[in-house]
């Protein structure tokens, strides 16, 4: 960004304070056109798959949202797609299986997100403290569960939880105890056991960059007065890497309302307690089911714009997110 | 910047779904070059496909088939299929199984090929044919069917000294026999969609009817309420597995004996004789059980066909074929030992192929088959928004058989869900 102002502010002579203009602008002599474009020739790649991949296939679903799917008689015959801007969306707001889903992954949200950032700050604080043996080791470790593919984790994960041969439930005979993780209140958990397990390695990697990031100088100081590891950790460690906490957070809030792979891998042996339209997405995947493509994509449109301000709203109550 | 990103990356990310529906991939329809021989693509995934198709290859100089191995069906090979045909791209021929054909048929998705299958609607099965055609229309050749028998295992059956058994009532007796002679052992496991769809279908229990140009769904009707109550009835006892079929824990069962009985389809040999290795030798065949004795009802499960799909250029040479397929007594008897298929077309029921099995104890389960397959209910219909239905339907089901719910509860929760999306489409419901 600064690159950007500095020459229009050195045009008219003023500088900002503290800011020098780049050593290569004269200044009052504005670069010309071709030149200043040529940047953008770098950026035509990245530009033209990002619209072909993103931008496109968004348009696309919005559009197709806007329609609803008519047949007739019997129906064997293509159905046709009438023009109806508030239609999917009236009935998604009304398909209590389709909120209940929202409901669902919203509360999912709200308590796996916190829960797994404190786990792997926790973690992260512990691998970067100065008298951590096996560093490696256990960065390697806490990230393993990232590097197995979702659907392969939540394979294994219905196997440790399938009443048939849950290997934990197994360990916990001997105490009385048996965990019902397919209970109706209890699979949500059990689901985001799941997810917590796969990303938490993934986290710490990103708030231990962060960590790596601190000035030495700063972390010397506060030892210098006394500080103990703890206060450290607390006052000095956690504020430096905010902006890498909430970057986490963002893109685990994200996450959340995504929830797919692993309830869906679950769903054949958790007897009828994940339902198949138990996450938005999943409710979406099931009108594509029936064959109702608009009605999937507004679903689709109605998650994404509840994310959307999710985010936003996440970012403006913690303050300039930005700035790491 | 980055809170620009992230800002974004939440709208995008959260449309990846549309993308994944938007998106896809595949060759053109079949093509005729300008060397006048046609040249036809093929998705499937039965095991022994893409042999059939080298073979049809070399024989036929005329007509060039291309065989693609996509997903199976209800694992994303439908999806794609359908995707395919959205964007305008899809192939010629698809494996379709025979309860998704209407609902292929539903979304205009298929090429009415009757002009050229007519005149070999002879050489098949009664039964099949009607699976692949709906109103008139032909929209591909029947490749297998699924009727049904009684997969036991015959050790555990002959250490109480029982046999198998020939009417529900006794089966329902030999559960409590075997349950009771080791609390860890149960007649079964839960059936879920099409498997139990099997079982209503054995009692002529229906699902979908048409009458005129308007539906009737009648998953709930008398019929259906007997096979759920039956079935209700042996879950409440506790005689039934909590091991879902299909999942490891099915398999070990079915291997030492925890798990006594399948009601299944022909092609359920194939799944338990690669599952269930340790099974070898004591697994047997016998009829169905039946709801009256000296009953000769007969169910099916599953069979699929060859289908055309809508935009085929030569729908002629896909017909050509797809009939090759489904009756060469060469190709086909690669498909038996390969995927354990049945025939659809009359001619190949004495294929050697279909012959004694060491994992069955030398027996000849085909003979029941043979035995069963004319006797399989005509009177079957497949709804236009199945993948819907039976997702509903398992939802409910999933419930009833852990003990949550009623079988009951879960055909008239889908019944309704379904009526009530095939309205929402605009789809003739009758009262």
């Amino acid at each position: 960004m600064i690159n950007v102002a500095a020459p229009a502010d050195a045009r008219t002579g003023k500088r900002p304070p503290g800011i020098r203009p780049p050593a290569t602008t004269r200044p009052g002599a504005p670069r010309p056109r071709a030149r200043r474009l040529r940047p953008l020739w770098f950026c035509a790649p990245f530009l033209a798959l990002f619209a072909a991949m993103y931008v496109a296939p968004i348009v696309y679903a919005a559009v197709s949202s806007l329609f609803t799917v008519h047949r007739s008689g019997l129906g064997l015959t293509a159905p046709s797609k009438v023009f109806d801007p508030l239609g999917n969306y009236a009935r998604a707001l009304h398909d209590g299986a389709f909120t209940g889903a929202l409901g669902r992954v919203a509360l999912f949200g709200v308590v796996q997100v916190p829960l797994m950032l404190c786990l792997a700050l926790a973690l992260a604080l512990l691998i970067d403290a100065k008298s951590a043996r096996g560093k490696g080791f256990f960065r390697l470790a806490g990230f393993l569960p990232y590097a197995i593919p979702g659907v392969s984790a939540a394979l294994v994960w219905s196997f440790m939880y399938s009443s048939q041969s849950s290997p934990i439930n197994r360990l916990l005979a001997p105490l009385g105890v048996s965990v019902p993780f397919f209970d109706g209140h209890l699979v949500l958990w059990s689901v985001a056991n799941i997810v917590t397990w796969s990303w938490v390695g993934y986290n710490m990697i990103i708030i231990y960059s962060a960590l790596q990031a601190i000035p030495a100088e700063v972390l010397e100081a506060a030892r210098m007065d006394g500080a103990s590891a703890l206060r450290v950790a607390w006052s000095i460690k956690v504020p430096a890497i905010r902006g890498a906490l909430v970057l986490t957070a963002v893109f685990s809030i994200i996450g959340s309302a995504q929830l797919f792979n692993e309830p869906t891998v679950l769903r054949p042996v958790s007897g009828g307690a994940i339902s198949s339209s138990f996450t938005p997405l999943m409710s979406a995947q099931s009108a594509v089911a029936a064959g109702n493509y608009p009605y999937a994509a507004a679903q689709s449109v109605v998650l994404a714009v509840l994310v959307g301000v999710v985010s936003f709203v996440f970012l403006k109550l913690t303050g300039r997110g930005g700035k790491a | 910047m980055k809170r620009f990103i992230a800002r974004f990356a939440g709208v995008a990310g959260a449309l990846a779904l549309s993308v994944a529906a938007a998106g896809c991939s595949g060759s053109p329809a079949g093509t005729a070059s300008p060397s006048g021989k046609a040249s036809i693509t093929f998705w499937g995934w039965a095991p022994g496909y893409a042999d059939a198709v080298k073979a049809f290859d070399k024989s036929h100089p005329d007509i060039h088939v291309t065989y693609q191995a996509v997903q199976p069906g209800a694992k994303g090979g439908y999806q794609k299929m359908l995707n395919a045909v959205q964007a305008g791209n899809a192939p010629c021929l698809a494996q379709l199984g025979y309860e998704t054909l209407p609902s292929f048929a539903a979304q205009g998705a298929l090429e009415n090929v009757a002009k050229y299958a007519s005149a070999d609607e002879g050489d098949y099965q009664k039964a099949a044919w009607r699976s692949v055609t709906l109103g008139g229309n032909v929209y591909g050749a029947p490749v297998d069917t699924g009727p049904m028998a009684l997969f036991y295992n015959k050790k555990v059956f002959d250490s109480l000294h029982l046999k198998a058994p020939t009417t529900w009532a006794e089966y329902r007796s030999d559960a409590r026999r075997i349950h009771a002679s080791d609390p860890h052992r149960y007649i079964s496991s839960p059936y879920m969609d099409y498997d139990y769809a099997g079982l209503a279908w054995q009692a002529g229990a229906g699902w979908f009817t048409t009458k005129g140009d308007a539906w009737r769904v009648t998953m709930d009707s008398a019929a259906n309420r007997k096979v759920a109550d039956y079935w209700q009835g042996l879950a409440d006892d506790g005689l039934i597995s909590s091991a879902p079929m299909y999942d490891q824990a099915w398999y070990t069962g079915l291997g030492d004996g925890d798990i006594a009985t399948v009601v299944g389809a022909v092609w359920q040999a194939g799944v338990i004789k690669g599952g269930a290795k340790s099974g070898a030798g004591q697994w047997a065949v016998a009829p169905l059980p039946q709801w009256k004795k000296g009953g000769t009802q007969v169910g099916n499960a599953g069979g699929s066909a060859t289908a055309v799909l809508k935009g085929c250029a030569d729908p002629k040479a896909a017909w050509t074929f797809a009939h090759w397929l489904s009756t060469d007594r060469t190709a086909f008897g690669g498909l038996v030992e390969k995927a354990s298929l049945y025939p659809a077309a009359t001619s190949l029921l004495d294929l050697k192929q279909l012959g004694p099995d060491p994992y069955f104890g030398g027996q000849n389960i085909y003979k029941v088959f043979a035995a069963a397959a004319p006797h399989v209910n005509a009177d079957w219909t497949w709804g236009p928004l199945m993948t819907k239905t039976v997702a509903d339907l398992d939802d409910g089901l999933g419930k009833a058989w852990s003990g949550k719910g009623t079988i009951n509860a879960a055909l008239r929760t889908a019944q309704d869900k379904t009526l009530a999306e095939m309205k929402k489409q605009g789809l003739r419901v009758a009262p």
